[in-house]
């Protein structure tokens, strides 16, 4: 018994350490790897890929299949393994303190002093003076709109200063007047998600901030979600989640005249109304309503960027790092604009995306589309993760009317203090 | 209790005339309507399968497809890879259950029936793992299928599967059931205890290998994370990762789960129609002098 | 042949049996087992080393309210759901064991839920449980109940909702086990049982309980462990909530290793969930001992 467990024991040792053998060629054609998921409908990946090729003919780009819902979770059992690709995503924000600080990711600096200033999205990934991976993309949330809705109800339509007073008002309206003319659509949809409320209310709150602990202003937010519901404005809550209802049927299929969502739903809602998934009818996008009316909306959502492996090689770090100014840069900002993409550089992509097929081209739309001040969803910092999700309990909670808006803020602080700050 | 005691000597002794043929009626009465509350949510999933995405989930329930879309089932067909999930499945079901049933049952004689030291420490481990919750290792144990080179191969779905507690659990209890005055008189004929394994005990548990395998077969045809953790390349994919991913790349394309369900549960129903009925009364008896 | 060396021989072969199941059991699961029974007592973000930091984990999950919670509900659901789920597959098994016509389709019916895949299953209850359209509470309104629960909209009914679900869903598995059981007892037991007299209830008693002893004490077993372990259904239906009133310990190890990089704390409470459910098996082993002797 002994003996054979010292020998599986040896055996053990034996392949726990033999490493992974690097490349020893450092001329000639090279092959990067780069992480994507669902790579058939999800075609960013690779029109940066040959958009890039165009440019750089010696290196290649292999991409990699992760899936949609559980990216994370494999990437960080790929990166613990030492399996990963050479450059991968940063889905989210929530997750890139936990790359960032487990020292996954390659210092890209001198990638971003060569950036151009229109590039949004950079900020949150600086940390310590140093930049760790590289936007390009960067949406924001809008409200989109059901213009034949509207006309129908006869409801004006949004003409960007809409406050949220002024928001909950048209919903109101609107559920009225089309129920008076037969329709069946409420007057908006917010999806069942923590940051319909949350992600605005972090952003246009002077002075709010998530590692405070605390949390009262999101108080006006949720009285604002809830009025809504008890007015029958909006599917409840316990409808939305146990019917598991999409946030896209019920826009596409004219379930709801209004909803606020990112500007990564324009893509979709394109290629289904082409497809026939959702109904052809007009609409438009708006910006997201304020808590007081300001000269540039405030709104809301994490940049997507690219990340370096840092246990690649010297030489593909050096190559990987010419395919994160491409994808930031002006060339590949178009081609994704082309695709439905909100590229990093917003600016250089509207023209393009706005002319899309079915795409709305008012005024409204454009400023919607170009001026606002997106702040991130998840700040960056090593309290993020934890506390978002004492705040998706409180979400959860307030919603269902399981608990009164004051009671759920007081329990989420005081989890917030004793769980989480406290450390 | 009391409820489920009274009808059994009427269905078990169909000699009483006189009351079986009404409780057998009434019996299969209340058999027929539980069977139809269990069986709606999947009546709802096949349902579900013919309608158009937006459809699937409305306000309220819609119970019958009104339009049947017969061509979800040609969709999920044509715009997946479906024979090579089937493929892959099939053999990873049919390596790990034949693995997991003969090593298994195989530990198991030696935990049930024969003697030595430290033999109730080395179950106790097996069983202590089962306790440990799997999310809580499988990084560990990633890392180790990936100096095994394992990883993003189909053995490593195999090795991950084939060498559980569950087996040897279950086979050493049924073990134990079989009276040690058999083995000792076969021990007595000079049989080995290989012999006896092969000879008297595996043909003894043929209804515990039965729901072994069964059990086995399900929970590698339905293991979803295993794969998702382990199996990268579009060509090593299992049919709920298939299925999944497929599914979260149309976004939203509710009837096509309900879909793509529909189809993964079937071969599994064929299957279980065919090895249940091993559990008939006798089979393991005969032979037995309790 | 001398005694020492006979008993070296049994040794030899028991251990021959037990090898080439034991391999695969020993790098692939028991090796990654104790790593973990390490890293619970370490500072560990799972890509680079861990820092030994001795009993902190623990003394933090002391003081760790939601920690609590999810072991309050996790207890909830395992005190009811076991016992629930015993009676159930007992008495399916018990009906489904005998020569009757579609006994096969019957069983594969029983049988049907465990084998539908889990997402399936947690969206089709989630709609009958749906609080204002869905079928379960037209019926109760239809019935007379003026406030129906909201079921897994709520956190007083979230967990009952969970519980019948999870019911649901294992009964066949476990009526499976019951069968395999059933066919071990010698049918000549019920025969001698009513040349004496005994009447149903009796026989039960007095033949098919004990008969079952050691299938039943495998289930149990099984049965705990599962319930003090319950995730993907709990993670698909409720994702915990609303609120926190359906997280259980299993969800609370993902969401602290995965979603918050915490491995080492997420391995500390998988040591206290181990060290539960192995308590109560220990206890089950000592009750069926002496119950058998």
């Amino acid at each position: 018994m002994k003996r054979s467990l010292a020998a599986v024991t040896a055996f053990l040792l034996a392949v726990t350490g033999c490493g992974s053998g690097g490349d020893a060629e450092d001329s000639g054609p090279i092959t990067l790897t780069l992480a994507g998921w669902s790579l058939a409908t999800t075609p960013e990946f690779k029109t940066l890929a040959d958009g890039f090729r165009g440019t750089h003919p010696d290196i290649t780009i292999e991409l990699k299949e992760y899936d949609a819902n559980n990216y994370d979770t494999q990437m960080t059992a790929d990166l613990a393994a030492g399996k990963a690709p050479d450059v991968y995503v940063q889905k989210n924000l929530k997750n890139f303190y936990t790359y960032q600080h487990g020292k996954q990711l390659a210092d890209v600096s001198d990638v971003a002093a060569k950036l151009g200033s229109s590039v949004g999205g950079l900020a949150p990934y600086q940390v310590d003076g140093k930049t760790w991976a590289i936007p390009y993309r960067s949406d924001s949330w809008v409200l989109f709109y059901n213009k034949a809705l509207f006309d129908k109800a006869g409801v004006e339509h949004p003409d960007g200063t809409w406050t949220w007073e002024r928001y909950s008002a048209a919903a109101k309206e609107l559920t009225t007047k089309l129920k008076a003319s037969g329709s069946k659509a409420l007057g908006t949809y917010q999806h069942t998600w923590q940051s319909t409320a949350q992600g605005f209310a972090l952003a246009q709150t002077a002075g709010a901030e998530l590692p405070s602990g605390n949390f009262g202003y999101l108080k006006p937010y949720y009285e604002t979600a809830l009025g809504l519901q008890t007015a029958g404005a909006q599917v409840s809550f316990g409808d939305a989640t146990t019917n598991s209802l999409t946030y896209q049927a019920q826009f596409g299929k004219q379930q709801a005249a209004m909803m606020p969502m990112g500007t990564w739903y324009i893509a979709t809602l394109l290629s289904q109304q082409a497809k026939g998934d959702a109904d052809s009818f007009a609409w438009g996008i708006a910006p997201a309503p304020q808590l007081t009316t300001s000269a540039t909306p405030v709104t809301f959502a994490d940049p997507t960027g690219f990340g370096i492996n840092p246990k690649s090689s010297e030489r593909k770090i050096a190559a990987a790092k010419d395919f994160l100014a491409y994808a930031a840069g002006p060339d590949a900002a178009k081609a994704l604009a082309g695709i439905g993409v909100t590229p990093a550089d917003n600016a250089s992509a509207v023209d393009t995306i706005l002319a899309l097929e079915g795409a709305p081209n008012d005024e409204v739309s454009r400023l919607a589309y170009t001026k606002h001040d997106t702040k991130p969803e998840n700040p960056v910092s090593e309290y993020t993760a934890p506390l978002q999700n004492v705040l998706k309990d409180l979400h959860t909670a307030i919603m269902s009317g399981s608990k009164p808006i004051d009671a759920a803020i007081t329990e989420a602080q005081d989890r917030a203090e004793s769980e989480v700050l406290s450390k | 209790m009391t409820t489920l005691s009274r009808p059994i000597p009427v269905v078990l002794r169909p000699t009483t005339p006189r009351r079986s043929r009404s409780w057998r009626l009434l019996g299969y009465l209340a058999l027929a309507a539980a069977s139809a509350g269990v069986l709606l949510p999947f009546y709802w999933m096949v349902m579900s399968s013919l309608k158009t995405n937006n459809d699937v989930f409305t306000l309220p329930v819609e119970w019958i497809a009104a339009d049947p879309v017969w061509s979800n089932y040609a969709d999920i067909w044509a715009k997946s890879d479906m024979t090579t999930w089937l493929g892959n499945t099939v053999l990873l079901s049919a390596t790990v259950t034949f693995l997991q049933v003969f090593t298994g049952s195989f530990a198991a004689y030696g935990f049930a029936k024969i003697r030595f030291p430290g033999r109730d420490a080395l179950f106790l481990a097996y069983i202590g793992t089962l306790a440990v919750p799997w999310q809580s290792y499988m990084v560990p144990q990633f890392v180790m299928m990936s100096k095994l080179q394992l990883t993003d191969t189909l053995w490593s779905i195999v090795a991950l599967q084939a060498f559980g507690a569950l087996g040897v659990f279950m086979m050493k209890q049924f073990y134990e059931t079989v009276p040690d005055e058999l083995l000792d008189a076969a021990r007595i004929d000079g049989m080995s205890e290989y012999g006896i394994y092969r000879r008297i005990m595996l043909p003894l548990s043929a209804p515990a290998l039965a729901s072994l395998a069964l059990i086995t077969l399900v929970t590698t045809w339905n293991d979803y994370l295993g794969p998702l953790l382990y199996l990268r390349s579009p060509d090593l994919w299992t049919i709920q990762l298939g299925l999944k991913s497929f599914i979260s790349q149309y976004n939203a394309e509710h009837a096509l789960i309900m879909t793509g369900s529909v189809l993964s549960v079937l071969p599994i129903v064929v299957i279980f129609l065919a090895g249940q009925r091993y559990f008939v009364e006798g089979i393991a008896t005969t032979g037995l002098k309790g | 042949m001398s005694a020492a060396r006979a008993r070296w021989r049994t040794t030899a072969v028991g251990l021959s049996f037990l090898l080439p199941n034991f391999l695969g059991f020993l790098i692939l699961t028991l090796v990654p087992v104790v790593l973990l029974f390490y890293y619970g007592f370490t500072e560990w973000d799972v890509f680079g080393g861990a820092t030994w930091s001795g009993l902190d984990n623990f003394r933090r999950m002391w003081g760790d309210a939601s920690f609590w919670t999810a072991l309050g509900n996790t207890g909830y659901y395992a005190v009811f759901h076991i016992p629930l789920t015993l009676a159930v597959s007992l008495g399916l098994a018990l009906l489904l064991n005998r020569k009757l016509r579609g006994v096969g389709f019957f069983r594969t019916v029983a049988f049907f839920p465990y084998i539908t895949s889990v997402v399936a299953i947690a969206q089709i209850w989630n709609m009958l449980f749906s609080p204002g359209f869905g079928p379960v509470n037209e019926v109760l309104r239809w019935l007379g109940v003026a406030n129906p629960p909201g079921w897994t909209t709520s956190a007083d009914a979230s967990m009952p909702a969970v519980i019948l679900v999870g019911t649901w869903r294992d009964m066949g598995y476990y009526m499976l086990l019951f069968l395999a059981g059933l066919q071990t007892i010698p049918g000549q037991l019920y025969e001698a049982a009513r040349v004496d007299g005994a009447n149903a209830w009796q026989r039960f008693r007095a033949v098919t309980l004990p008969g079952l002893r050691p299938t039943t004490f495998f289930i149990t077993v099984l049965l705990t462990i599962g319930s003090f372990k319950v995730f993907d259904l709990i993670l698909v239906m409720t994702d915990g909530g609303p609120g926190q009133s359906t997280l259980v310990l299993s969800q609370y190890i993902y969401k602290k290793g995965f979603q918050e990089n915490e491995f080492g704390y997420a391995s500390a409470v998988s040591i206290v969930l181990f060290a539960i459910c192995f308590l109560v098996t220990v206890v089950q082993f000592v009750v069926n001992k002496r119950g058998s002797s």
